[in-house]
Formats: C-alpha cells, structure tokens, sequence
C-alpha cells in the first residue's frame, strides 16, 4: 500500500497553461520543470510501474532547445518546454516501441509517428514511453518483459487499460498529460480507474500513422491528463488532416479552448439511464452519474432521460470487429510463435480467430445502424451522459484470464467515432475514483470539453491527489 | 452461424474445427478457458442477424480517395 508522503514543490501541479506562463515570462525554465519531473519519477515510479523507459537525455535536449527557442524569441505554442509522455505503442525514432511485448522488444523506429513528430515541433519535452497492455489489448500480466502499472490510488488494484501506464502516470503526478491509444476504451478506462481527464477525439481526426493498430476500424489517439484544459491544449497540439492515415478527416480545427469556460446553461444533455443501471453496476457508480447530472442541471443545463440501442448489440458489435481485426494484425506471429505472446493477450485476440467472414460483415452493417442511432439522438441534444466504467478499479488478483471482467460503456462509441470523455465525479468509499463519460456530436470536441471544464468546475477533484504524489 | 448449437459437443467441433483452420496451436492448460471465451462471444452472435434493410448498406464504405491522396509520383 502507500506509505509515502512526499513533500515538494508543486511544479507538477502546474497546469500546462499556468507552466507556459511561467515559461514565458521567464519564472521558471524547461529546464526546471523537467529535472523536477525526472525526480519525481525516479521517487514515484518505482511503486506504481508506469513508465517502461524514462528517456532523460533526450527530455534534457527537448528542454534545452525549448529554452533556448523562448530566449531567442521563438513561440512554438503551448507545449512549448512542457512535459509529456507517450504509451509505447507510437513510435519513436531511436527509441524502443516495444508495445509492451516480447515479440517487439527489440523494435527501434526509424521515424517518429505522426503524434510524436507533433509534439516534437510543438517543442515539448518526451519524459518517455509508457506501460501499456501488451499491444494495447493483453493485461494486466506478470507475464511480459515489463511490470504492469499500478494504481495510484491503492497499488493492490489495477489502474485501466490499456493506456495504464499514462493514466498510473498522470494520476501520479509524474507528468501533467500523456498521450493513449482508444479501441474499445483504453484512454476512457484508465481515465476512469486513475482519476484523470481521457479523451478519444472524433475518429479521423487525430493521426494514427505510426502508432501500431490494434483494432484499425476502431483505434484512436488521444490524451490522458489532468485537467480538461490539459487535454484541450493536447488536442490543439496534435489534431489536424494526414492524408497518409485513411481514415483521417479533412476538416477544419477550432480553438478547443475558445468556449470551453462558456458554461452548459441552455445546453441539452441526455442520459442513456439504460446502459448503466443495472444489477452489475456499483450503486456508489449510479449515485456519482446522478450528481453529476444534476449538478450540470444545477448549472441550467437540460438533462433529459434517453433509450438508445440495446447496450448488448454495442458489446457484440465491437468484440466481434475488434478481435477479427486484431487476430488479422497478428495471424502469422499466433501461428508461429504463439507462446511469445502474453496469456492474456492470447487468450483474448484469439478470439478473432472463431469470427466467420459473415459475422464481421454483419457486425459491420450493424454497426453503421448504430451509428446512426447515436447521431440520430445527437441532433436534439448537445452531449450525452453516460458511464465509463460500472465498477470502480478491481484489483489486480482478480483479473482472470480470458474475456475481461470489468465492465466498461467505452466501445459504443469507437463503433460510431463519436467523441467521448471520461471525466472524474468523486470518490467511493473505499478511495477509488469514479467517472462519467461526455459523448459528443463528430468533431464537436469542443462542446465535449466545454461540458467537461463545467463539471471540473463543480466537482472540484483537481487537488486531491493519491497518497503517493 | 445464426443459431447456438444446443449441446455443448457440437459446439466443442465447431471450435475445434474453426482452431484448425485458422492455424492455431492451443496449448492444453488453455484450452478449456479459450473454449469459455468461444462460448461467451458465440452465445451474443445471433444480435448481430436482425431484420435490416439496404439502408445499412454499404457499412464498410470503401473509399476511393483514402487511397488516391497517398499516391505521389
């Protein structure tokens, strides 16, 4: 359990704006924000196993130069000297991209994936790469070259998957956002699990050219982070065309951050009570959508009772895409050298292995009916409210092998690519955060964001932080 | 596959036979749990059949210009 109590300065508390700031009216340095975060990380990150390397040269040099662009009058936006880490899935050109797997452990890239390149001419600073489920599906496992990341929050329970390492990280303190991969709730489950902000953009409109798939019909890139404005300024930094990912969009980018204070008064909002409330769900889980629903109400949104399909043709729907599509990815290696993978990861993509051609076709037309229920429902609202996970955190021996047995609500909306939210609503009993899920209409993340920062606003979670950090 | 076979034999052959053709060599301490996860996911199978129209077509859009934009001479 956590037995530290770490007193320091409060340089990770900074929000990223708040760091820029400070940045640029010459406060503090790059250079100081980073050594303050390389430290943290070698006092924390032993307990909680979130990072697989810590990349300090090259966080010194990205620091360096951002110093030196701000001395030298050069503005290359928010991330500008700011801290960031990526799951280790995007590839990095010199570094490992191990995908959290033996079958990858050797992968140095030649290129920096879309993102990371991003992020890189945005000038912010790489701390390293992240604890992920192995190929962003399998775990958590003790059987992979690296640890599995524990929770910050009570380090006997899991922290999500798969972006574990990024919520773990984020929670901790250790970095003030991260970058996560979202196939069926990777960035909204560990948000959840961890406390933290987690957003899966609209599909199509972030890269994920280099960034090894999972689930290519399905997978998204996004950020976990502290606060909704952290995500925002992660969103700015990393959205936009590449007109080598087929799936991305065309489409103009907004100021993510322009509305985001606006408020939710005159706002309709509607909640898919049906997902959630259910036997299986935790009534602390229930009771935590409900007051956050009311307190948007409370700031004169209209919060109206919804039906949507059927939760369980979501469930089918994406296990059926996401497995056949993950098993196509890795058909020769669970042929070859199926013992090389992790007992989880085994046990869940070979799944795909016993999905006939016409169940994926059929999954396929469904899933476009459903697509066009959600967006249906989103003509007359402006958000919808729902769970992201039914349970809080479990703990990590009770993880079995085979299908997961932690209910989540992510995946309907990587089926319809809609843009969703995780967002922390409080705490159970037992200390372990809780969340809701914002979805919005395509490429509405600015609306998502704006009902997101009123709820931070009511809930005022952003200062408690794990005994740890 | 629009129905769940009744008994549990059949639908062990189906799994096997399936294993078998996709190339699977399935260790046998995992059988058994592999199998579990076969039945969850075949059991929900039969959702994915509904009575749709040809509105729900074409569902995997195939789409020309994702290809046509990343060909550069």
């Amino acid at each position: 359990m956590n037995d530290m109590n770490i007193v320091e300065t409060a340089l990770h508390e900074l929000p990223i704006a708040e760091a820029g700031r400070l940045l640029r009216d010459g406060s503090v340095t790059s250079e100081v924000l980073t050594e303050a975060a390389l430290d943290r990380i070698a006092r924390i990150d032993p307990s909680i196993d979130s990072f697989i390397v810590v990349t300090a040269e090259r966080a010194r040099a990205d620091a360096a130069q951002a110093d030196a662009d701000f001395a030298a009058g050069v503005d290359r936006g928010p991330m500008q000297g700011i801290p960031y880490a990526l799951k280790d899935i995007y590839d990095t050109v010199g570094i490992a991209t191990t995908c959290h797997s033996k079958l990858r452990i050797d992968n140095v890239p030649e290129a920096d994936s879309v993102v990371a390149d991003k992020f890189r001419q945005a000038g912010g600073v790489l701390l390293g790469k992240l604890a992920t489920h192995e190929f962003a599906l399998g775990g958590p496992s003790f059987d992979l070259p690296f640890p599995p990341t524990r929770n910050p929050w009570n380090t006997e329970h899991m922290p999500g998957g798969s972006s574990s390492g990024s919520g773990a990280a984020v929670a901790a303190g250790l970095v003030r956002m991260a970058m996560g991969s979202d196939t069926g709730g990777s960035i909204r489950g560990p948000a959840a699990y961890c406390g933290t902000v987690g957003l899966k953009p609209t599909y199509g409109l972030v890269s994920r050219r280099g960034v090894f798939p999972l689930s290519t019909t399905l997978d998204h890139c996004g950020p976990l982070s502290w606060s909704v404005e952290d995500s925002a300024i992660a969103l700015q930094t990393i959205a936009g065309f590449d007109p080598l990912d087929p799936a991305s969009a065309k489409v103009a980018i907004p100021d993510y951050r322009a509305g985001m204070t606006d408020g939710v008064r005159g706002l309709r909002i509607g909640v898919p009570r049906h997902f959630f409330d259910k036997d299986e769900t935790s009534k602390e889980v229930i009771a935590a959508i409900d007051a956050a629903a009311q307190s948007l109400a409370a700031a004169g949104a209209i919060v109206e009772e919804i039906t949507l399909p059927d939760y369980e043709l979501f469930g089918i729907c994406g296990r059926v895409i996401m497995y056949s599509e993950a098993f196509a990815i890795h058909e020769a290696d669970f042929q070859n050298r199926p013992l090389d993978f992790g007992l989880l990861t085994w046990m869940r993509m070979t799944l795909g292995a016993f999905v006939t051609a016409t169940d994926l076709h059929q999954a396929t037309r469904l899933r476009r009916e459903l697509a066009v229920a959600v967006n249906t429902m989103l003509l007359d609202y402006d958000v919808l409210l729902t769970a992201t996970g039914l349970v809080t955190a479990p703990a990590l021996a009770d993880v079995k092998p085979g299908v997961a047995n932690w209910p989540m609500q992510t995946m309907p909306f990587n089926l319809t690519g809609n843009p969703a939210m995780a967002m922390p609503t409080g705490f159970s009993a037992s200390g372990l955060p809780m969340s809701v899920q914002i979805v919005g209409r395509a490429f509405d993340e600015a609306m998502v964001l704006r009902v997101g920062a009123s709820l931070e606003a009511a809930t005022k979670l952003l200062s408690r932080r794990p005994a740890l950090a | 596959m629009t129905t769940i076979p009744d008994d549990e034999a059949t639908l062990r052959i189906e799994f096997d036979v399936m294993a078998k053709r996709a190339g699977l060599q399935i260790p046998d301490e995992r059988r058994e749990w592999l199998f579990e996860g076969f039945k969850d996911m075949r059991k929900d199978l039969p959702l994915l059949r509904q009575p749709r129209t040809a509105a729900s077509e074409p569902a995997a859009v195939y789409s020309l210009d994702s290809i046509t934009r990343t060909i550069v001479r």
